[in-house]
Parts: C-alpha cells; structure tokens; sequence
C-alpha cells in the first residue's frame, strides 16, 4: 500500500499519527517511499541541487549542478567535502574536554569523566546547525560513521538510474 | 399477526450487546425462541439505541416493548463503552497516593505495556514498542511517608501529615476520584485503610464530593502494577460506565421493565450495575460465548468442550474441562496489565477482515496481522478499504451471499472482490483469481486448525476427547477447515450461531467473585498444628471475602440465606511458579483434617491437568490465594427441544443454489435457509447454510444434521 505524499511529510517531520507509523513499521516500505523521501528534503531546502541521499538531520549527499560533482552539503548551503570523505574532518568542531564544559550540559556526577570520555559536536560552518555529535574517548580519531554504497543502493535496492556522477 | 388473537409469546430473557456500531438485543421467549434485533449505537446516550434496537427485534414477534418489558425476567448487558473509555485514554481526572519515592512506577507502567496486543513480529521489532500515557498523570500523584514490606511487618509507621497534605494538594486540583495504592497493602491493610480515611476526612472538610478507591478494598492482590492499574480503572472508567448503566435501567424502568440489569464481568458471572467491583465488565463479549458453551455443554452432557469464535478481526479459543472454566488471573486489557480474573481465552490476530497482501521479497501470503474490522472487505464499496480481506474470498468463491450480508443491509460487490484479488495476489502469483482466493482460504484455515490444535494438545489433552462449538459471525464459515483431519469427539455449530454471545450473557448466573493474596506455605511433613494455624489463615480470607460478596448481594436485595457460597483457593507445590485455581471441596477450614481434604483435592485436580507422576508432595504446599463466589438463583434461557423430522429438509428451506469453488472445481452447493430447517434434517455438502448474520458452510465430503435443540453437527464423510 502506497502512503501518501502528506503522511510521509508527516513522518519526516515527527508529527505521524500511531496508527500509520506502527502499520509502516510493520509491512514492508512501499515501493516509492525513497521517491517521496527525497522530494520532500529537496522541497525543505533553499537549493536546488538534486538530493542523492540522507546522510543526518540537515546533511545531505548532492548532486551539485554546476559541475555533476556529489559533494556532502549542509542544509545551509555549506559544501564540505566529496560525498565519500569524512565530511567531519571540514566542520567546525567543539570539544568537551574538561568537567565544567561537561557540566554546561549534564548535571554533576552524571556527566562521564573526560580522561575516559569526550564530547565532539560538529557543527555547520554557515548557519551554526549542530550536525552530529560523537562521544569517543580522548585519543580516538574523528569517526568516519557511514560510507554508503550508492550505486548498489540505486540500482539493486530501489531499482533506479544511479545519478550521474563527475 | 391477526389482531384479534392475542399475542400468546411469553418473552423471558434480554441479552443486550452494545458495540461500536450496532446494538444488538437478543430476546428469548419461554418455548426457547429468540429474535434479534439491531440498531445503530447512540454513543452520546446509549438507552435510545437500546430502545431502538429492542422494538425492531420485538417488532418480528409482534409485540410492543412495553408488553415484553413487563414480562421479562432477566436482562444481561454487555457493551464496549468501557474498554473504548480506556483504550482511548478518556476516562475521569483521577489522584493516585502512593509511596514517597515510588511516585513514578505507575507512568513507567511494566516493560511489557509497551508491546501488549501487538503481533508476534511487533513484539519482537523493538521499534514498533511505545509506551502509552499513564491513566494518572505525575502532576496528579503524591506519595506518603510509610512501609510495610512483604511480610505484612511495619518498616516506617504511617506519617499521617504526609497523607493529609496529599489529599490536600489533589483536592485542590480538582480531581473527579482519588486512588490510594500503598506497596504490600493486600498483605496488611492497615495504613492503605488509614490513608483512605485521612483522605475521606479532608475530602470532607473541602466540602466536596469525589469518591476514593483504596486498592486493599477493591483487589487486595499481589503485584503493584496491576493493582494499581486495575484500582484505577474502577476510578477513570468504571464511574461514567455507572452512570450509563443507570441511564439505560432507568430508561427500560419508563418503559415498564421489572428487572435489574446485570453486566456480565470478566470472571464469567453476571453482576449489577450497582457492583462496587465494575472495572472487571470491562470485557464481556467474548466471554459470553464460552458461558454459552459452558451452560449448553451442562445441560446437554458435554463435559469438554473448545469453543472456537471468529469475528472480523480474531481467532478465540477456549477450552471447557470437566465443565470448569479456566481464570487467568492477571490478564491484560487496553494495553494495562490488571489484577482480574478473566476466563481464559487464547486468540489469535486472523478474522475474516484480516487483511491478505504479499509480501514483497519473499512472494508469500501473509495474512493480518491488521484488518478492515467491521468494514468487511473491498467488496463493499463504501468501505473504503483497497486491500483485500478473507471476507472477499469468501465472495469471490461463493461461500458468501454478497446480496444477504448482515441480512442484506450491506451489498457487496464481488466484481470489485474479484479485480483486487486479481491485481494484488493472483497476477503476481501467476494464479487464476480462483486459485489464489481458495489458497489463501486454505492457508488461513491451516493456520487457525494448527493453533487450536497446538491449545488442545499444549495443555496435555487430544481433540477426541473434545466437542468442539463453532459460533460467532463467521466461526462457521470455516468450521470445516479449521476442524478437518483433528478427530474432535463431535463438532457442533449452534443455529444460533451469530447471537451466541448474547445467549451467552443471558445464560450466566448472577454471580459474584472475590480475591485475595494469601502467601502460606508448608513442607509435606508438617505437623498438625501448623495445618490448623495455615487452614484458619485461609478460612480468615474466606470470611473477609464472604462479607463483602454478600454485602453486595444485599445491594441487590438478596438477603446472605439466599446466596449460595463456594469457597476456592490457589495452590502449588512449593517453589513452582505456576498454581491451579481449585473449588474447595469444604465450605469452611478450621482443623487438620480439613487441610488435608485441600491438599487432597489439589493433587486429584493436579493429576489431572497435568499428569499423576508429576504431581510433587515431597515440596509441600503453598497457597497463594483465596477465592470466594456467591451466586443466586435466576431464570435462564431455556434450550429449545423440538420433535425429529425426518431426514429431508422441507422444500421451503431450499434458496436454490450457488456456485462455490473448492479443491480446483466450481460446484453447484444447495442453498438452505437456517431458520427453515427442521430437527432431524439431514444435507450433505456441497452445501451452504444462510441466516441473516451467519453462513454455515458444509463443503463436499462432509454432512450436517440437526438436533432437537437446533444444534448442527457436523461430519466428516
């Protein structure tokens, strides 16, 4: 059963009614769900450079107009890097490292100890978004979360022409 | 009906079942006969659609509502309000006092709240899991400063002051009831009841009038959870319930009513509408089925019986033992766990609105778990629904009358059945339209015929040794399939099939049922004086409890002579999880002996359940509940017994006939009318049974008879 345009709008922006979410939750997605998906992020933001895939809430792998390149690209309109880097290695970065820039966040004695634990918030370098946030310890390199394999996602998942690719 | 021969028809019993969507009454006359009658439900005032819905059922029989109203003798409600009040979470504005530093177990509810109801595949997909609203908020909890731990011993006495103060602050909030549930108060009610009176006194001096429920009063039980939840509910959903019933008994009294409704309740017994314990009619329907088994099964002499119900959206199976029921005692309703007891009934999520889609990967048929409910199906255009159900099989191959459904108040269309069926499972099977509907019959039957084999045999018995009934809208359009190959002893289709619940209700005694945790344990050598000190624990239980079931008798004006007691209990043997509900073969327990003729009476009962080698004195034995029922005489429905006729049923029963696809081939199965049928009559498949609200359907290799009481039967050739 196909789902209308409205309801997955819904489902995007957190306000789906329990009924429909359980049902979607529990049958398998409907064809044209990554379809609709996409219209309604590429509808969300001022550009309109194609949408190739989700990467977080405000983080999108593009297809750039101008030159066919895929790049990760902030809802702000900030470029970081190719679509296969580690795009935290170009946002701008905080770290929690000390107890009192914990405690700016966690009440005392629940907070984790920073010799064991950090926090790193990534952040959009154009409209300051909190993008994605990690808790390594200390000496642990920036993770890299997701290396996506598009064209086996495009062409043997949802049965689509991969975008084109520069 | 001429008008100047007096009507000579003597109506006895009124079932009432209150749905959704329509009301239905059930009226029985003294020769045993019955009329159905139906109406739209009127939720804003449930007495108008009652009364709707009596005189279109009188109106068959000729009669006013005021000339049957003042001749009958007996009125059983059962209705859907209040499970509807809890599911949507719409109850009354309650208080909740607790204990200090416990003030969030009842929002936290148990982990398993977050998933009941679900199907199998939800249950074990974490994601689909979510937690509900409490029916009390936090802002309307308070806690006060006490402990009693398990033993019933005083840890922290009462600090009166903090039980003030949280009366204070929740009457100053304007709630409709106030709940007091304290940790171990089943054990030792003594604060909880001190509590509930500190709270009366300041409800009192605010001059206001809000009822209290303290949880010792109502289920002194085992497990906070469920009781406190189930406390609740006499306060959130019950109160308004009681308002309703009053409305719809004094509406019945305008019209010349003698009776008193009662309610059917989830322990199988009948109560008044007046009962202090009204959260356990929060379920009825379904129960009413199994009664009505029960009660056919002991006058006519089935001791076993499963009975086996398919609505739109479920499978029920119950099974009959020795003629006792089986009670669960902490089922769980609404998405709540609770502390009733509830007649046993397993279910599983396949009716015949179950949805039928494929699935997307594999190409398999999956059925349910969701369903069009009262919607029917895709055959029924204004359904809205667009996927296909079991319902549109049953059109597409002839096992329904599309222009006689509910007696023809809904026309289904099998032509849209038919393009559906094709578009989203024959095509992509690559099957005929016919094919791929008997498939999916034959699937759900397999199914539902492996499930109630898997509930006879898991509980250590065979089908031969069961009658099995088959009722309910659409239980017997399936009864064949879901019957085939098992070796029931009999299986018996009622021709009341579709209004058995209600005859169900009307055929259950007034009856009503108390609880209480105990927790007495003794090794199996013990001597005689610790089996005194433990019989007089549990006759002191007995006495609690015979007090307030014949408190509530005299509600209803029935004076302690004319109630007859059972005592009962739990036992298990020491250490084991699992204890057995037993009738106590003594009314009072005061001596050694009388111990051991408990015992005694556990390890028969044991024996039997399970198996003798597995009984295990050598543990000793625990109680852990007492039990006390009290019923009262009252008029029940009387089973119809008619003369034989021969063999061949009269011409006027015959409809004609209808194609009706099974096994690769259309056949011509005959028509008959259900009601025109005469006892002794004899059909052989391929045949199809009709009434207004069933279809009995008596494929090719089988033949149906029916008896003197207008019972089909139904075999295998």
């Amino acid at each position: 059963m196909a789902y209308t345009k409205a309801k997955i709008k819904d489902l995007v922006d957190g306000k789906i009614d329990r009924d429909t979410l359980h049902n979607m939750l529990s049958t398998p997605k409907d064809r044209e769900r990554f379809q609709i998906y996409l219209e309604i992020l590429q509808e969300q933001v001022e550009w309109d450079d194609p949408i190739i895939l989700p990467l977080g809430p405000k983080l999108y792998i593009v297809q750039r107009k101008s030159d066919k390149k895929w790049v990760i690209r902030s809802q702000a309109g900030h470029d970081f890097c190719d679509w296969d880097q580690n795009w935290k290695l170009y946002a701008r970065v905080r770290v929690r490292s000390t107890p009192q820039q914990m405690e700016e966040i966690y009440p005392r004695l629940m907070a984790p100890s920073p010799d064991w634990q950090v926090i790193r918030e990534y952040f959009c370098p154009l409209s300051g978004d909190l993008l994605e946030v990690e808790a390594p310890t200390p000496w642990y390199p920036v993770i890299h979360d997701f290396e996506p394999d598009i064209e086996t996602f495009y062409k043997d998942w949802l049965g689509l022409p991969v975008p084109e690719r520069a | 009906m001429p008008l100047d021969k007096p009507n000579r028809r003597k109506v006895q019993v009124l079932g009432i079942d209150a749905g959704g969507t329509m009301t239905d009454t059930f009226f029985v006359d003294s020769e045993g006969e019955f009329v159905v009658g139906k109406a739209q439900s009127t939720p804003q005032n449930e007495a108008l659609g009652l009364i709707a819905s009596s005189r279109e059922g009188l109106e068959h029989w000729g009669l006013t509502l005021e000339e049957a109203l003042s001749e009958i003798q007996t009125g059983v409600y059962s209705g859907t309000a209040m499970l509807n009040r809890v599911v949507q979470r719409k109850g009354l504005r309650c208080g909740l006092i607790v204990n200090a530093g416990m003030e969030d177990f009842h929002r936290m509810g148990r982990a398993i709240q977050a998933y009941l109801g679900f199907a199998y595949e939800d249950r074990i997909h974490l994601n689909t899991h979510y937690y509900d609203e409490p029916l009390v908020p936090r802002h309307l909890t308070r806690g006060v400063m006490e402990r009693i731990d398990m033993s019933g011993t005083v840890v922290i006495p009462l600090r009166e002051e903090t039980a003030r103060q949280a009366a204070r602050e929740l009457i100053a909030q304007d709630v409709e009831g106030i709940v007091i549930s304290l940790l171990h108060s089943y054990r030792n009610p003594a604060h909880e009841r001190r509590v509930r009176d500190i709270v009366q006194e300041e409800i009192a001096a605010s001059g206001k009038s809000i009822p209290v429920f303290a949880s010792t009063d109502y289920y002194p039980v085992r497990k906070e959870t469920h009781r406190t939840n189930t406390t609740i509910l006499e306060a959130y959903a019950a109160e308004p319930s009681r308002q309703t019933l009053n409305k719809i008994s004094s509406a019945f009294k305008d019209n010349g009513s003698k009776f008193d409704f009662r309610v059917m309740a989830t322990h199988g017994g009948t109560i008044s509408w007046k009962a202090k314990e009204l959260a356990r009619t929060i379920v009825s329907g379904p129960i009413g089925g199994v009664i009505g088994a029960k009660y056919l099964g002991e006058v006519l002499g089935y001791s076993n019986i499963a009975c086996s119900d398919i609505g739109g959206t479920s499978f029920d199976v119950a099974l009959i033992t020795q003629n006792e029921l089986t009670i669960r005692n902490d089922p769980d309703m609404a998405r709540l766990v609770l502390s009733l007891p509830l007649v046993a009934m397993d279910s599983v999520g396949a009716g015949a609105g179950s949805f039928i889609r494929l699935d997307p990967y594999t190409r398999a048929i999956k059925l349910g778990p969701d369903s069009a409910g009262y919607r029917v199906g895709v055959c029924w255009a204004e359904s809205g629904i667009e996927t296909v159900t079991i319902s549109d099989c049953h059109v597409i191959l002839g096992y329904l009358n599309p222009d006689n459904f509910l007696g023809g108040q809904v026309k289904l269309d099998r032509e849209r059945a038919w393009n559906a069926m094709k578009e989203q499972i024959a095509d992509p099977l690559g099957l005929s339209v016919e094919d791929a509907a008997a498939g999916v019959i034959e699937l759900l039957d397999s199914d539902l015929r492996d499930y109630l084999r898997s509930m006879i045999s898991g509980k250590g018995y065979s089908p031969s040794s069961f009658v099995c009934f088959s009722y309910g809208g659409a239980g017997p359009v399936h009864t064949y399939g879901y019957t085939e190959g098992l070796g029931f002893e009999d299986v018996i289709v009622p021709a009341w099939a579709a209004g058995f619940s209600a005859f169900g209700c009307a055929a259950a005694d007034f009856e009503y049922r108390y609880d209480k945790s105990l927790d007495i344990n003794i090794a199996s050598e013990a001597g005689d004086d610790l089996k005194v000190r433990q019989a007089q624990t549990l006759q002191a239980a007995w006495e609690e409890l015979k007090e307030r079931v014949l408190e509530e008798f005299e509600i209803n004006g029935y004076s302690a002579d004319r109630v007859t007691l059972q005592p009962g209990f739990r036992m298990q043997y020491r250490g084991q999880l699992n204890d057995l509900e037993i009738e106590s073969p003594i009314l009072e327990a005061n001596s050694a002996e009388d111990w051991d003729k408990l015992v005694e009476a556990f390890n028969d009962t044991y024996g039997r359940v399970y198996a003798a080698a597995a009984r295990s004195p050598e543990l000793g034995y625990s109680v852990t509940g007492a039990i006390m029922r009290g019923t009262v005489p009252i008029p029940k429905p009387r089973i119809p017994k008619e003369p034989e006729a021969g063999p061949t049923p009269p011409e006027e029963a015959r409809l004609g006939t209808r194609k009706f696809y099974r096994h690769k081939q259309w056949v011509d199965a005959q028509l008959y009318q259900m009601e025109k049928l005469k006892p002794g009559n004899r059909v052989t498949g391929p045949a199809i049974i009709e009434s207004d609200a069933t279809t009995f359907v008596v494929p090719g290799g089988f033949e149906t008879w029916l008896d003197g009481h207008r019972l089909f039967h139904l075999k295998e050739l």
